[in-house]
This record gives structure tokens, sequence and C-alpha cells, in this order.
């Protein structure tokens, strides 16, 4: 076993460290959590060959923790408690071996173990003043001056005696909650603990390997009612980033009706990463990945509705004919379908006629609704040039522009 | 439509000139990349032979419903076998579903945005060309000032496709910074199609049968 340590800072409260544990779960399957003490350990042995050495993994962690913004500190160690107490050291190096543990902590001060102030008080007075000393004296000696909790502490620190924990398991939905101390006035103030929790979202989704397409975010004011803002993506996301840029885009074009005090990042359902991620694209595919984030950009500025596809639907009313579709449907035209002018048009009253060309075409639809419509459509050429789609109404003579020849 | 200075273009240049940088010859053009237009005599009116590619495409339609769209409808069903992307931003009317199926252009492959007004429209058109990834992108800008063209002209040169801005003809009278700047009249069972202006290329004037389709 080689335990990491992440040391978190003080202020941080229970539920960001557990967010901390949540993103950590992509480095291990195995996190443990101490609140009391904001640790968090990561079984890292079993994870070196998947990223490729322990420096490599290293450096993700603190890659990671850097992009967090965390003034964290972290130390390796073969057990759990070692981890611990190196994580505090500045200029500690990583300890792989165990047979190497104990020269790497003895010159190390007493104050460091994590023991009872008044055991390390009392140690001190009698002139142990550094681990090395402390762990040369006889285990049953200290045991009965105090007690069996500090040797165990010490059988567990150098790995002389198991120490089980209970892994932390990541919830199945993902809620992280983020609040302010002073009420955030701007959009400003409100992206960089927004950044922080999407780089949470992105090692929670990694060490599940999934992927998002909706995410709900909503901002807690003082008596107003929250703005909620919903993302969806085309395709399924786990980028920090990108998921950031979008969020970024709607949160500017949003009215907020006063300072936020608390930020909600809700994530429900998660759907499988597509596996083109993982390999080279070849041509079509790479515009495919940047037509669909392409698409969440649109989206994001323009709102959902405004990016739109069409679809075909069964009706021969013209103007019942086509539909916006939410999702790329393949569709065909009946064979021999007549032509179709580009532009569909509300039906427009018009007084001049231009004159007609060819034969009408007779469109008898609706009558099964109540719509009675029996209509004739014409060809029409204007006296500047333009080419208009007529229909002439059966039952009252007259005459409407329902589509142009662009 | 004519050039003021084009009898100062045919000058000898001075010296100076070709050590200005930027400044380009007519023997050391590049090769301009485009793709045809279906129509054999207006592609021999176009530098590079076709529409251009990673360049503006501005055409100013004297009145609508003349085939002004029609008149790209071979290059766009050519990209659409591509399995490429075509995005109609801010069209003035419907595109109606069964008009761009007859036209060989399936559903899926066509992108309709919506913009609430000309400045997002511009900003979904430059997104869209600069990202790239679609074949095509067809703007209807109702924009007089030619500044929102400089930045679709650099978005359009940022990406690898067609970009063809829609504009009024009142912006007739303005220079236009489109690489390729084109004007379409209706005729008899046929649309003129007019180049008004074609970087590195020459201009002229050819009558189609663009019509009734699309």
């Amino acid at each position: 076993m080689l335990w990491l340590c992440i040391v978190s800072p003080v202020q941080e409260k229970k539920h960001a460290l557990k967010a901390l544990a949540s993103w950590a779960g992509q480095f291990s399957s195995c996190v443990c959590l101490d609140a009391e003490r904001s640790l968090l350990w990561l079984e890292i042995g079993s994870s070196l060959r998947y990223f490729g050495g322990l420096d490599r993994l290293l450096e993700k962690v603190t890659a990671g923790l850097n992009a967090l913004a965390l003034a964290a500190t972290t130390g390796v160690a073969p057990t759990a408690e070692a981890a611990a107490l190196l994580a505090r050291q500045p200029q500690a190096l990583p300890v792989v071996q165990l047979e190497h543990l104990q020269p790497a902590i003895a010159a190390l001060p007493l104050n460091t173990l994590a023991l009872l102030p008044a055991a390390i008080a009392g140690l001190q007075a009698s002139g142990i003043a550094s681990v090395g000393a402390l762990l040369a004296l006889p285990r049953d000696a200290l045991a009965r001056r105090w007690g069996l909790h500090m040797t165990g502490y010490l059988q567990r620190l150098l790995g002389e005696r198991a120490d089980p924990r209970k892994p932390y398991r990541a919830p199945q939905t993902y809620h992280r909650r983020f609040d302010f101390a002073e009420p955030v006035q701007t959009v400003e103030g409100l992206l960089f603990p927004l950044r922080r929790i999407l780089y949470e979202l992105q090692g929670y989704l990694r060490g599940r390997d999934t992927a998002l397409q909706m995410l709900n975010v909503a901002f807690r004011h003082r008596g107003h009612a929250d703005t909620a803002l919903t993302l969806r993506t085309t395709e399924p996301q786990r980028d920090a980033l990108r998921l950031f840029a979008l969020l970024r885009e709607k949160l500017e074009r949003t009215q907020l009706p006063g300072a936020v005090t608390r930020i909600r990042l809700n994530v429900e359902q998660f759907v499988a990463l597509r596996d083109t991620q993982l390999h080279l694209w070849d041509e079509s595919e790479r515009h495919d990945a940047s037509w669909s984030d392409l698409l969440d950009k649109l989206r994001a500025r323009l709102g959902d509705q405004a990016v739109r596809r069409l679809g075909l639907r069964d009706d021969h009313r013209p103007e019942k004919a086509w539909c916006v579709e939410s999702a790329a449907v393949a569709a065909d035209l009946p064979p021999a379908f007549p032509d179709r002018p580009l532009w569909l048009l509300p039906p427009r009253p018009i007084e001049r006629l231009p004159k007609l060309l060819g034969r009408p075409e007779r469109i008898e639809a609706g009558w099964w609704s109540g719509e009675d419509s029996s209509r004739d459509y014409y060809i029409a050429q204007t006296a500047e040039g333009s080419r208009w789609w007529l229909y002439r109404e059966a039952a009252t003579a007259r005459w409407f522009l329902q589509g142009i020849w662009a | 439509m004519s050039s003021p200075s084009l009898i100062s273009r045919l000058r000898p240049l001075p010296p100076v000139l070709p050590e200005i940088p930027g400044v380009w010859r007519a023997h050391e053009l590049a090769p301009v990349k485009a793709r045809s237009t279906g129509h054999g005599a207006l592609d021999a009116l176009l530098p590079g032979g076709g529409w251009p590619i990673g360049a503006l495409t501005e055409l100013v339609p004297l009145i609508e419903g003349i085939g002004e769209v029609a008149l790209l409808q071979m290059a766009l069903k050519r990209l659409c076998d591509e399995k490429r992307h075509i995005v109609f931003v801010h069209p003035p009317y419907i595109p109606y579903a069964p008009a761009l199926l007859s036209a060989g252009l399936p559903l899926p492959r066509v992108l309709w945005i919506d913009a609430a007004h000309d400045e997002d429209a511009h900003w979904a058109a430059e997104q869209t060309l600069r990202e790239g990834a679609a074949g095509a992108v067809l703007l209807w800008s109702r924009a007089v000032a030619d500044r929102p063209l400089r930045r679709l002209q650099l978005a359009a040169e940022a990406g690898e496709s067609l970009a063809f801005i829609y504009r009024p003809a009142v912006t007739l009278d303005r220079p236009s910074p489109a690489a390729l700047r084109i004007v379409l009249r209706p005729a008899t069972a046929a649309l003129d199609v007019e180049v008004l202006k074609a970087r590195g290329g020459r201009g002229g004037a050819v009558s189609l049968p663009v019509h009734a389709h699309v």
C-alpha cells in the first residue's frame, strides 16, 4: 500500500472536503477522509502503473490542486499516518519503501505527530524532542505511561499494525454547494468559485468514468427567488473548462436580481463519454466533435430555441408539412413530390395578382380536423422578376402569398 | 459599378512596391482555394474556379425571390454529400424543409439559427466560421456598415468553410471588405450574376439558368 495524503486548508467546510474526496476519485479507487483533521487519503499503490509512475501521478495531483486554486499540501508514505505526517512538512520527499520510513521521519520535531498536546508537552518535558527519540523508547513503557492510544498510533504510523479505514463512497448524483462569506455582487466574483466546482465535478466524472449532458446551477439571493441556469450539451461532456466557458456565456447574459450568497450545482443524470474522445479522429469525426462544441456555444448565448433543426410532418397543408426538430431525424419526401419554394411565409393576402405560370396544384387537407382547406397553388412571377408561391382559397376565392423561390 | 481605379492599376509598378509587405503582384498571386459552383460559366469568372474557401463571398440580390439561394444549390449539395453541415443564419423567412430535401440537402445536415437581432446573427456566423465545422455558412445581414463584414472576413479566413453573406441592395454604393462581391439581378428564366470584385480575379458577368428549384 502507498498512501497520498492531502491536507486541505482548515477553513474548508466538511462538504467542501467531501467534494475534494469526490474529485480525488479520479486518481484512486480508495479515498478516505478525516473531516476533523481536514485530511484526505488516496491509496495510490494500485494506481501507479495506470498513471505511469509516482512522479507522473504526483504531477497530475499537484496540477489538479492548482486548478482548484486550493492551498493544499501533499505527502506520500507507505502508511496513512506517515503520509499525513509528511504532508505537513513542506520539504518532505515521498517515501515509498517501509524500511525508508523511520529514517525519513526521525529528525522531525515531536509536535508534528498526531498526539494529544498534553502528551507532547509531557514527552518534551522529559527531554524527548524528536520523533526518532520517541521511537527509540520501549513501547511497553510508553503504553504504561501514556496509554495504548499512543502506542497504537505509533504502530499504525510505522506500519506495524493494520490501519483499516472506511473508504469514501462518492454519491450517485452530484450536488455541490458553495457558500460565500460575503454576498457577491458581480459576475466576476462568481466565476472563480464556479470554475473550482466545475473542476471538482470533472474529477468526479473522471473517477466514475462518466460524463453529463445536463447540469443545473442555482444562485441564491437574499430576498429574491433563486436564479436557476440549466446547461445542456450536444455531446456527453466532462471537460471543466468547456463547461465553464458555456456557463459563463449563459451567466453573462443573465440578469441577477441581487447579490449571490450561495451557488448550488446539481447533476442528476450521467451518460457514457463517447469513445471517440479516446481515439484519434479522422477528418469527418473531427468535424463532428467541433460541430457539437459549436452547437453548445451557440445555444449558450442564443438560447436552445434559436438553434434549430428542421423536420418533415406528414400533412398535405404546406404550413404543417414541416417542423422544428430538437434532435436530428432522417426524413424523406414521397417520390415525385412537387417543387416547393425555399422560403415559407405565413399566408399573406395579396391585392394585385402577378402573372401566373403553369397549371395549378390542388391541395386539399385538414377537413377531418375542422380546418377545411381546399387551395389551388400557383407559381407566379412578379413584374420585378421575383417568383412567388400563391394559392387561391376555393371557399372564398381570395389569393394568398405563401412562399418565395429564393 | 465600374471601378475608378482601373486605369491606375494598369500603370507599371513603382520599384518600391514589391518591398511593401502584404502587396502581391498579379503573377505571384497565391492560388485561391475554391469549390466549384456547379456552373461552368461562373467558375470561369472566379479566381480558383469556384466559391472561395476561407474567404467571404458577398451576394447582393436586387430583390428577393430570383434564385439567390438556388445559385448555391449545387455547391451546398456536394458539401452535404461529403457529410458537412450547412448553416442558415438569420434567414428572412422559414427555410422550408420539403424544398431543402428536394434540393438534395438532408435535413439533419441543415442548421437554422434564428438570432434575435443582427448583432447576434453576425456573432453566430462568426463563431461558426471560426470553428470551421460547417461546410457552408449563409448569413442574411441587415447591417449596412462594413465593420461587421471585416470581422466575418477574418473569421472566414480562420476556418475552411464557404462563407456567404446576403446583403441589401442599399449597401452596393459602399466599399466592401469581402473577397468576392456579386450582384444578382432577375432575368427571363435566368439569373444574371455580375462579379463586382474578386480578389485575385478579373470579374465579369454571366447569365445562369437558375430558377424555380430551391
